[in-house]
């Protein structure tokens, strides 16, 4: 099956201020998991651009992303029944597995895991997802199971990993899945360890080709005793979080 | 039907159109955007004797009209190439040059070796990469440095050699000329331009700066490549093999008219993975609807405009 395909926007909304959902459908797009990808072919420029799937249903794909630079602008600027040129599936996927998993989301990270935690309730897999935002008005809306902001506007005010312990305490997880700026990463990944619960993160890096060719996305992990280099987008971009050399 | 097929002394290629190295992988890995079969060859990753995991931090900024990479030449080294990458060129038939970079002379003499010894078709000799501290850059630049290091390759090697021409020198023809006199029989360019990147952020009150140096490839270099070839298309007869900025059948008619006999494709590969094989397709619908049997036909009308 190729994977370079054409797409019409079938809907496309400002859900908050510069975070946007679309959807897209091609019709040689039949299937693609949980934690793969999207690269979105922008007017003008050279890279395309990768975006997580948080959700897939008939040939239709839906991406949340936020308005950052000259890419997501562009995508933004799309209207209904535009073209769009991407390739797909690309990456890596998240294990679905039957464990009591806790759904770790922080600012737009946390689309990935809209699309796993539906693929999880499919098996019967009992699911707990936090999710950590700037504010309010930096919410993404969705029935999570628990939600901090950093202003204390929306939920419970402080970091989502200010809450981490006392999550893992009460819910009790079997498995740990987190997609977040870098810096969350870390932090989860490291108490996950630290409470022996195996851990799924999903990493981003700039990327180019995105088949793992050009080595321009890797990140170093931890392998049978051997640092090594994996790459972002071939690779991963879920890794197990006590590999990642952090 | 139109013939595209031509020949670098006996190195034979269906077509001109081949992928530039560091921008295809090893072997088969664009099968799912292309028929990689079809392309008149692929150039691989450099490759060094031994395997390298390249630089730290970022390695890819984006800028007008290209990128900038500073990768420093991550690859597995010759020794998995031929175990792991070579029986899959042969086994998907896949046409292919082997790029090689070195920090000595050495290391090049036995990489062109170990070509040799495994009866690799063609080398293209990466004399110009401005991404790895020391070695393959310094021979790039420095004619009698380059002339004296394609010489002692040669004499190690007896099939297809292609020598990787950078940009970034102070006078092309000089260059070109020695490694013509040296052997070679072709010569590729361009590598990238030496190029940076700055992002600046401005977070509380105070300035963040990040800083991405390495060679700049895409749309960008193409007047650049274009200049770099005609001039030495002036000065030597070797088949010249133009790399630089390739997106469309119009860049790569007019890298034909001033002198290039084939054309790799880089950073386009990333912009559009399908690219090399509907340029091949573009070529040969072109030739078809305007009556050219050959390209050493279609070449000759470009060159005399
Ligand atoms: C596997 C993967 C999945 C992703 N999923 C989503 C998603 O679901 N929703 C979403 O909003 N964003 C997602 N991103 C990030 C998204 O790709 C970038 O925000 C986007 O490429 C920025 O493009 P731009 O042209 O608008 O910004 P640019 O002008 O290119 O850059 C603006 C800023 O974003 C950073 N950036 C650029 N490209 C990337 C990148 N590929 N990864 C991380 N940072 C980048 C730049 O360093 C810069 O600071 C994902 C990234 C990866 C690698
Ligand atoms: C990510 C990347 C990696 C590259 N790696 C190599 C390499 O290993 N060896 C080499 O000779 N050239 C390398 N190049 C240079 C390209 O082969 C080519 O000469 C250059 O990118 C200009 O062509 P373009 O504008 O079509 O990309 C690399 C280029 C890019 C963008
Ligand atoms: S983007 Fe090319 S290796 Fe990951």
């Amino acid at each position: 099956m190729k994977k370079n395909h054409l797409g019409t926007i079938k809907n496309i909304q400002e859900i908050n201020k510069n975070v946007y959902s679309i959807e897209f459908s091609s019709p040689t797009l039949e299937k693609i998991s949980a934690g793969e990808y999207v690269s979105i072919l922008c007017d003008g420029l050279t890279l395309r651009r990768p975006f997580s799937v948080a959700n897939f249903e008939n040939n239709t794909t839906t991406v949340l992303f936020k308005k950052r630079g000259s890419g997501t602008e562009y995508i933004s600027n799309l209207k209904i029944g535009d073209k769009i040129e991407f390739s797909a599936p690309l990456g890596n996927t998240f294990k679905i597995e039957n464990k009591k998993t806790l759904l770790i989301g922080a600012g737009i990270g946390v689309a990935p895991l809209f699309y796993l935690e539906k693929k999880l309730e499919e098996i019967g897999a009992e699911t707990f997802f936090a999710a950590g935002f700037l504010s309010e008005s930096d919410s993404i809306k969705h029935e999570f199971d628990f939600v901090s902001t950093d202003d204390g506007s929306n939920g419970n005010k402080g970091s989502i990993c200010d809450y981490l312990e006392q999550i893992i305490k009460e819910f009790k997880p079997e498995k740990i899945v987190s997609c977040a700026p870098h810096p969350v990463l870390k932090f989860v990944a490291q108490t996950a360890q630290k409470h022996k619960i195996p851990c799924e993160v999903a990493m981003e890096k700039v990327m180019a080709c995105g088949i793992g060719v050009c080595r321009g996305c890797v990140i170093s992990i931890k392998k049978d005793g051997k640092i090594q280099n994996a790459t972002v987008c071939k690779d991963g971009p879920v890794f197990n979080g006590a590999e990642v050399v952090w | 039907m139109v013939d595209l097929s031509l020949k670098i002394k006996d190195f034979e290629l269906k077509n001109p159109i081949i992928t530039a190295s560091g921008t295809y992988g090893y072997n088969n890995e664009f099968d799912t955007f292309c028929e990689v079969n079809k392309l008149g060859a692929v150039v691989t990753k450099g490759i060094t004797l031994e395997p390298r995991l390249g630089n730290e931090g970022e390695r890819i900024f984006e800028t007008y009209g290209g990128m900038i990479n500073r990768i420093g030449l991550e690859n597995v080294g010759i020794h998995t190439f031929l175990e792991e990458k070579l029986p899959v060129l042969k086994k998907c038939d896949i046409n292919f040059i082997l790029n090689i970079a070195g920090n000595t002379v050495d290391d090049y003499i036995r990489l062109a070796q170990i070509a040799q010894e495994n009866d690799i078709k063609a080398i293209e000799l990466n004399v110009s990469c401005p991404n790895v501290k020391c070695g393959c850059i310094e021979f790039g630049v420095n004619k009698q440095a380059l002339y004296e290091l394609v010489s002692v390759v040669r004499k190690n090697y007896e099939n297809c050699l292609i020598v990787k021409l950078s940009p970034n020198v102070t006078s092309a023809e000089d260059i070109a000329t020695s490694v013509q006199s040296a052997g070679a029989d072709a010569v590729s360019a361009i590598n990238t331009v030496r190029g940076m990147g700055v992002k600046l952020d401005f977070i509380n009150g105070g300035f963040k700066k990040t800083t991405v140096s390495g060679g700049l490839s895409g749309k960008a270099i193409k007047p650049v490549a274009l200049s770099f070839i005609d001039r030495i298309s002036k000065v030597i007869d070797i088949p010249i093999i133009a790399i630089g900025g390739i997106c469309t059948l119009a860049d790569v008619l007019e890298f034909f008219s001033v002198g290039a006999k084939a054309v790799q494709i880089g950073t386009a590969n990333f912009t559009h993975p399908d690219i090399a094989e509907k340029l091949i397709n573009d070529l040969e619908k072109f030739m078809l609807e305007n009556n050219f049997s050959t390209i050493k036909e279609l070449q000759k009308k470009l060159m005399e405009a």
